[in-house]
């Protein structure tokens, strides 16, 4: 995999320790916001804790949509701004947990996630940027590999798609 | 229509940069269902671009021939085999054949499938029988007869099936393969449940339009050109990077990886505009129940 991303300048918004390693060991440049242009827009969002609906205030539900939702939404818009001015084409990907994985607050972002996914890659294709979602609960290689595919010109043909890794995803 | 010059498309690698070593598959064998032709010797190149030895299942077998010879030349060694995978007995005494000259299958792709334009009214038994269980009967029993060959040996082992783009949406005009492609990628989902505890591991690629020289699009007078441009990736896909995703769902690298569906389609399956052409039932179409010829 080390020449799947060469040449390329990745930004990556959240903590992801496997995410992280795969896609500078296949081959790409980790840019800071702020520090230039890229080709590669990762957003790796925070679990959120599991509490029951009548239990979460609305500031923890607000937090969870913001960082679930809001955030990403807000970031795939100024990356693909960027990617538009360049007149060049991009990767976005999305990593969280899967829409049943934790509570309502979750279960509401995911799904909306989910669906964001599927219009901004068909919004953005003929911008040559794809959008692609992994929702899992998984954090190991396996979630690095498929992010670092994901965001590589073999997928070239995947945009709009939002995957899991395992059984219970 | 042309795709407009300021739009960006996004495209692969070339064929002879897949995207793992050409040992990934290293002392492995690959049995690949329709393998000789299409989608399934793109499958089947893909694996052989890893290392992998092939066992090319056809019910033609002087097509499966052919792609055998095909996958021969990127330097792997290649088996054709004839099969009707509904047949439970040829399906094992195919799995045996391979065996004997091969050795161990670990891996298995499942693609043998049919398709063609037909209205539902028209479609006899016979044909529906022939593109339901090729299918559905086919990728069940190559799976259970991989899966029973694992067990016994108290091996792992992978399994991708070749899914289509229109499972979760239906298809106007071809309900014998919406019916058949769905229940590949349900039935995904559940095998891997049953076999994680073997470490099988199964998935599957939800693909778009791949077109080929067997397939409908493929044959059109016209080319795929008029094709690329209803496509939001603004074009068809190359089918060398439909074989590397199935091939990578099978490598390490996607190692716990199993009960995915991962859709391949350039957004092809994705709904474009909320105002929509006007519609046309599939029987008034004037060219066919597909809308082209």
């Amino acid at each position: 995999m080390s020449g799947w991303l060469a040449g390329k300048r990745a930004r990556i918004e959240g903590e992801g320790a496997a995410v992280t390693t795969a896609i500078e060991a296949a081959g790409a440049v980790l840019v800071a916001d702020g520090e230039g242009d890229c080709d590669i827009w990762v957003h790796i969002a925070p679990h959120s804790e599991i509490k029951r609906a009548h239990e979460i205030g609305h500031s923890e539900w607000r937090a969870s949509l913001d960082a679930g939702l809001d955030r990403r939404f807000l970031g795939a818009q100024k990356f693909a701004a960027e990617c538009r001015a360049r007149g060049q084409g991009g990767a976005v990907l999305f990593v969280g947990a899967p829409e049943q994985a934790l509570g309502a607050d979750h279960a509401a972002a995911a799904g909306a996630l989910g669906n964001l996914t599927k219009t901004l890659g068909v919004e953005w294709a003929r911008d040559g940027i794809r959008v692609n979602s992994i929702l899992t609960r998984t954090s190991e290689e396996t979630l690095g590999h498929l992010a670092a595919y994901l965001v590589s010109d073999y997928a070239a043909y995947v945009t709009g798609a939002v995957m899991g890794i395992d059984l219970d995803d | 229509m042309p795709i407009p010059a300021h739009h960006i498309v996004a495209t692969p690698p070339p064929f002879d940069a897949p995207p793992y070593p050409a040992d990934i598959f290293a002392d492995q064998t690959v049995l690949v269902t329709g393998g000789g032709s299409g989608m399934g010797l793109a499958m089947a190149k893909a694996f052989a671009q890893g290392g992998a030895d092939v066992a090319v299942l056809g019910r033609n077998l002087d097509r499966a021939r052919g792609g055998a010879e095909q996958i021969a030349a990127l330097g792997t060694r290649a088996h054709a085999i004839s099969c009707d995978v509904r047949n439970p007995d040829a399906v094992a005494a195919a799995f045996d054949e391979a065996e004997e000259v091969l050795g161990p299958i670990g891996l298995l792709a499942n693609n043998a499938g049919a398709n063609f334009p037909i209205l539902a009214e028209d479609i006899s038994r016979n044909a529906w029988n022939a593109v339901t269980r090729i299918a559905i009967d086919g990728t069940f029993l190559c799976s259970s007869e991989f899966a029973r060959r694992r067990i016994a040996r108290g091996e792992g082992g992978a399994i991708v099936n070749n899914s289509a783009q229109y499972i979760w949406t239906g298809f106007p005009g071809d309900a014998h393969s919406a019916a058949a492609k769905t229940a590949q990628a349900t039935m995904t989902k559940r095998l891997a449940a049953d076999w994680a505890p073997y470490g099988i591991r199964v998935n599957a690629i939800a693909a778009g339009f791949f077109p080929h020289a067997d397939s409908v699009s493929g044959r059109r007078e016209d080319g795929v050109e008029p094709l690329q441009a209803m496509i939001p990736a603004g074009r068809t896909g190359s089918i060398w990077e439909f074989g590397w995703l199935s091939a990578m769902t099978c490598t390490p690298f996607f190692g716990e990886m199993t009960g995915q569906v991962i859709v391949q389609d350039g957004g092809e399956s994705l709904r474009r505009s909320l105002i929509m052409p006007n519609f046309i039932p599939p029987r008034e179409r004037a060219d066919g129940p597909w809308g082209w010829q």
